[in-house]
């Protein structure tokens, strides 16, 4: 489009640089209101803390022990959860895609069209029922949950590799068995490694959903022990009786920044994961 | 195809309750849904105590302000349900009732000073109030002589600040005034995020609730007629008008807001109850008041005889044993129960600790200076308001009642419609409440 | 692979997930279902009340104020959304300097929850607000371009992605014949790279769609339903979305979990509608290509 002109393209770099840095700047309002006094927060958000305002990292010391839940184990929730969750959805979603594309009789049909189904239907219709099974089986815990991840994220997951299968060439697996593996080394053996992409795409999309889910987990986990980040930071934040608003600051800033390093050093992956994800989506 | 598939989740889904069966430990626990916030920290630590001395588990989980009925909600209906949760008296008894236990015969029954303290209904004791409190507006006793001593001041002493008329002068003055005095206003703001606005729809809304009952001389109804709804308007224009901030904001200000203005005595009253003492008192840094310096006044409305007036003491907080737990944390809970009100350590962080006014035999007094004072009122002989909130049909009306009120603070929202949250949401929500 | 080999690894390749399924998905739903036709406290004293609930929700004003509410929300971001996406994106790969820089700026914000978003929003609205003395949760209009500017701001650079994918897979060979007939650049933008993305509008539409069907945790952090509207005696939340009115029903009140159970069937039903109408476009899509 803006090939030829020369002036018309630098116009457009200032036009999207600017355009850029109003966009960006929410994370930058944020991240320098957590430096300020909690007083001159809400009274003054967009002014750089001064002299009188600034306090350090005092909102950040006071954010980490804030409320009647330290927040170092929220984290360790929502790594612990994210991570496990999302490796037992890629590794079973994976092996159950790959079986009922090849098998293809009626259950596997089934068990696909379920799957596509489970994709439309929106939390609010299971939360409550959800919640309730999983307390039944005592899944209300963080090893727990991830059964439940396992199941409500299934379909996609299921959806996305199915759609792979298809494209990878019989001549490969056959040619396998003819040299003896049986399935489970087969699918290990090389089916897996010819889904990286797809294995990437999924692990992106499962990874953002579970860190940033705040409903399934706050009506899954068990609130006498367990919260999340997300939890955490709606149960701080003008309910607790007192609300510390410079803690609240700190505690997004110390929020973002694991999914900001994960963004970073897997851009490529993830911008590619999407791609990926909308073509078969 | 459909067959084979079915019969393989009927499998899966008869296997499910398996797994229920045998996670369960046998162990007597006690599971604690506390009501109030403020005593979060020392409730886990009484129960970290009572764990200590007799190795019987106790969690104490404490609900968000403004969704403790939500959560019970949500935590009743789990296998390891509280077996200890609060009630705000009839109506929330109404919601709960299949799941509260009879505490007839019990040994903290026996401790409790008079049955008035009790939710009863037939012969059956259901519930158990186990703190009495006292709210009014607290006021700053260095400030407020500061004002009487004042050349602007028409009202010169405390005893003359006996109805609405001398404290609307009294807060106008200040607010007219607030540099000379130091402060930023008369009153905290009265914020209305949900951590501070139940002060106003719920505590406040009990002052018109309260005469209308007295002139009626009834305790509950299904239709409230909002016959001192002009009384309220006036004691909210009040608040709003003379407040260290714009009403216009009051939107976002919380409850700690409203707490720090009063601790850093950047405002001279303060309507909020006998917990809020710990949260305002001096602490390790200095800042605070000394305990000297804390009155209480009466909300003041503007209603006949108000002159003898007193300080709005009442209950809201009343212990339920579930009934559907099993025997065995049953009995843990109430023999948790009976060493909070009776054991040397139960007894004084009840009082200490938590600075609560309890009606049980063993009761420490509460070093607490507002207690002190709410109990010279009654010495006196002012009549005590009674806490009628517990007859409010539903969490829902107190909401509805929020959002008018701050609407109306703000200039979106009209009187009328804090007068129809008032008065026809009482009929639909006592109507939905009852159906 | 023969499948009769297959055959005796389904336990290991098929029950995993599907036992969780069963556990996740297919129980929950199912028992959701026959809830909505029950009126329950909690799941052990549910009582069959036929359709009562269904419409106890249609008489519900507050429900349909949500619709109403969510129908135009989602009509007005989709919009917005797809636009500005398709406008940076078109941009972005039109060979400017510092494209993959200006990709990732626009892409940050969809990696933050929506919980933590609503929080960062209202500290921005409200700051900006309060030089008028006035508040998000104050004015209903507010609160709608408030949740419509959150969303747009995580959701644009997701769709962004999609369309440079799509932008970048046309041939440039269809340019140069548009070049060679003397096409202006609002021409070839209107008759070639519009009818050439139309499975990326196909795609992001429906995912916008879905998105903003389904909004509940920013609706909930950021405005949280306010400001309530008082009509006869019902305060009608003038921001609540679907998801959040059935959630509401459903935790505000324990008389009324059938009830909430059954705006969620509705709502899934509104959902599933959209869900089939873009397997119907999808495939007629796939049929064309």
């Amino acid at each position: 489009m803006f090939k030829k002109n020369a002036i018309g393209k630098t116009i457009t770099t200032i036009i999207m640089t600017l355009i850029s840095v109003v966009y960006i700047s929410p994370i930058f309002i944020v991240l320098m209101n957590s430096f300020k006094l909690k007083t001159s927060i809400s009274a003054s958000p967009f002014v750089l803390p001064g002299a009188e305002s600034y306090v350090g990292l005092e909102n950040y010391m006071r954010g980490i022990t804030f409320g009647d839940y330290p927040f170092y184990k929220s984290v360790m929730y929502s790594i612990f959860i994210t991570v496990f969750s999302t490796l037992a959805i890629l590794l079973f979603t994976s092996m159950t895609a790959w079986y009922i594309t090849r098998v293809d009789n009626k259950i596997c049909r089934g068990i696909y069209y379920f799957c596509v189904f489970s994709m439309i239907v929106p939390f609010q219709m299971v939360m409550y029922t959800l919640s309730k099974t999983a307390d039944t089986l005592n899944l209300s815990n963080p090893v727990g949950i991830i059964v439940v991840y396992l199941g409500f994220g299934a379909g996609l997951a299921v959806f996305m590799f199915c759609g792979f299968v298809k494209s990878i060439p019989l001549e490969i697996e056959e040619a396998a068995n003819i040299d003896g593996c049986g399935p489970i080394r087969t699918f290990f053996g090389i089916v897996l490694p010819i889904m990286k992409p797809t294995l990437i795409s999924v692990c992106i999309l499962e990874t953002m959903w579970i860190w940033n889910d705040y409903l399934l987990p706050y009506l899954v986990l068990d609130i006498k022990n367990y919260r999340t980040i997300p939890i955490h930071i709606q149960y701080l934040n003008g309910s607790y009786g007192q609300s510390d608003i410079g803690a609240i600051m700190a505690l997004i800033v110390l929020s973002i920044i694991p999914i900001v390093v994960f963004y970073f050093t897997c851009q490529k992956h993830i911008i590619k994961g999407i791609m990926a994800g909308a073509v078969k989506g | 195809m459909i067959k084979k598939i079915l019969a393989l989740t009927l499998a899966i889904l008869m296997i499910i309750p398996m797994f229920a069966a045998c996670g369960k430990e046998d162990t007597a626990s006690v599971y604690y849904l506390n009501f109030k916030p403020e005593q979060d920290a020392q409730w886990k630590a009484l129960a970290a105590t009572y764990t200590q001395k007799t190795g019987i588990p106790v969690t104490v989980v404490t609900a968000a302000e403004g969704t403790y009925e939500q959560t019970l909600t949500s935590e009743m209906d789990k296998k390891e349900a509280p077996t200890l949760f609060q009630v705000n008296g009839p109506v929330g008894l109404a919601n709960w009732k299949d799941y509260c236990y009879d505490f007839s015969g019990s040994k903290v029954l026996g401790e409790l000073t008079s049955n008035d303290f009790t939710l009863v209904e037939g012969n059956k004791v259901y519930g158990i109030a186990y703190v009495v409190e006292t709210y009014g507006i607290i006021y700053n006793k260095t400030l407020l002589a500061k004002y009487f001593a004042s050349n602007f001041a028409t009202i010169k002493s405390i005893d003359k600040l006996n109805n609405f008329a001398a404290l609307k002068t009294v807060a106008e003055e200040i607010q007219a005034n607030k540099t000379a005095l130091g402060v930023d206003g008369a009153f905290t703001s009265a914020g209305m995020d949900s951590s501070s606005d139940w002060r106003f729809q719920t505590h406040l809304a009990n002052m018109p609730i309260y005469y209308e009952y007295q002139a009626k001389g009834i305790g509950s109804t299904d239709a409230i007629e909002g016959k001192y709804l002009d009384n309220y308007r006036a004691i909210w224009d009040l608040y709003i008008n003379n407040a260290t901030c714009n009403p216009t904001v009051l939107a976002s200000k919380t409850g700690t807001d409203a707490e720090t203005e009063f601790k850093t005595e950047k405002a001279v009253f303060y309507q909020n109850g006998t917990w809020a003492y710990g949260s305002v008192k001096k602490d390790d840094s200095g800042i605070g008041l000394e305990d000297s310096e804390f009155g209480m006044l009466p909300i003041y409305i503007g209603a006949d005889g108000e002159e003898n007036q007193g300080l709005c003491t009442g209950s809201e907080n009343f212990w339920c044993v579930n009934s559907k737990a099993s025997e065995a944390d049953i009995q843990a809970t109430l023999d948790f129960l009976y060493w909070v009100v009776t054991s040397e350590e139960g007894t004084s962080s009840l009082a200490n600790d938590m600075g609560f006014v309890v009606p049980f035999k063993s009761a420490k007094a509460a070093s607490n200076p507002l207690v002190t004072i709410a109990n010279e009122y009654i010495a006196e002989g002012k009549t005590s308001v009674s806490w009628n909130f517990s007859s409010i049909p539903s969490e829902k009306w107190k909401k509805g009642l929020g959002t008018a009120l701050t609407q109306y603070a703000a200039g979106t929202g009209t009187w009328d419609s804090v007068g129809s949250a008032f008065v026809d949401g009482w009929k639909t929500e006592y109507a939905a409440a009852n159906q | 692979m023969n499948k009769r080999q297959l055959k005796f690894y389904f336990p290991i390749f098929v029950l995993p997930t599907f036992a969780a399924f069963c556990i996740g998905f297919i129980y929950p739903f199912l028992h959701g279902v026959y809830l909505s036709f029950c009126k329950f406290k909690t799941t052990s004293d549910a009582t069959w009340v036929g359709i009562q609930n269904y419409i106890d929700a249609f008489q519900d004003p507050s429900f349909l104020h949500a619709f109403a509410f969510t129908a135009v929300f989602t009509v007005v971001s989709v919009v917005l959304i797809n636009v500005l996406a398709f406008t940076v994106a078109h941009v972005l790969t039109g060979g400017i300097k510092g494209a993959n820089a200006f990709r990732t700026v626009f892409f940050m914000p969809n990696l933050i929850g929506g919980v933590i978003l609503g929080y960062i929003w209202q500290l921005i609205f409200n700051g900006i607000l309060q030089n008028w003395s006035t508040n998000i949760k104050l004015n209903s209009t507010f609160g709608f371009w408030g949740l419509i500017i959150l969303l747009c701001w995580q959701q644009i650079g997701y769709m962004m992605i999609i369309y440079i994918s799509g932008l970048n897979s046309i041939p440039e060979s269809l340019y140069e014949a548009a070049k060679v007939d003397g096409a202006t650049k609002w021409q070839t933008l209107r008759k070639v790279t519009l009818p050439m993305m139309m499975p990326s509008i196909t795609i992001c539409t429906f995912l916008s769609l879905t998105n903003s069907f389904k909004l509940f945790d920013q609706n909930l952090a950021l405005t949280a339903g306010e400001p309530g509207l008082q009509v006869g005696g019902e305060t009608i939340y003038q921001t609540e979305m679907l998801a959040l009115n059935i959630y509401n029903t459903f935790y505000q009140n324990a008389n009324t979990r059938g009830v909430g159970q059954a705006k969620a069937v509705v709502f899934f039903l509104l959902v599933a509608v959209i869900g089939l109408a873009q397997l119907y476009f999808t495939r007629k899509r796939e049929v064309q290509q």
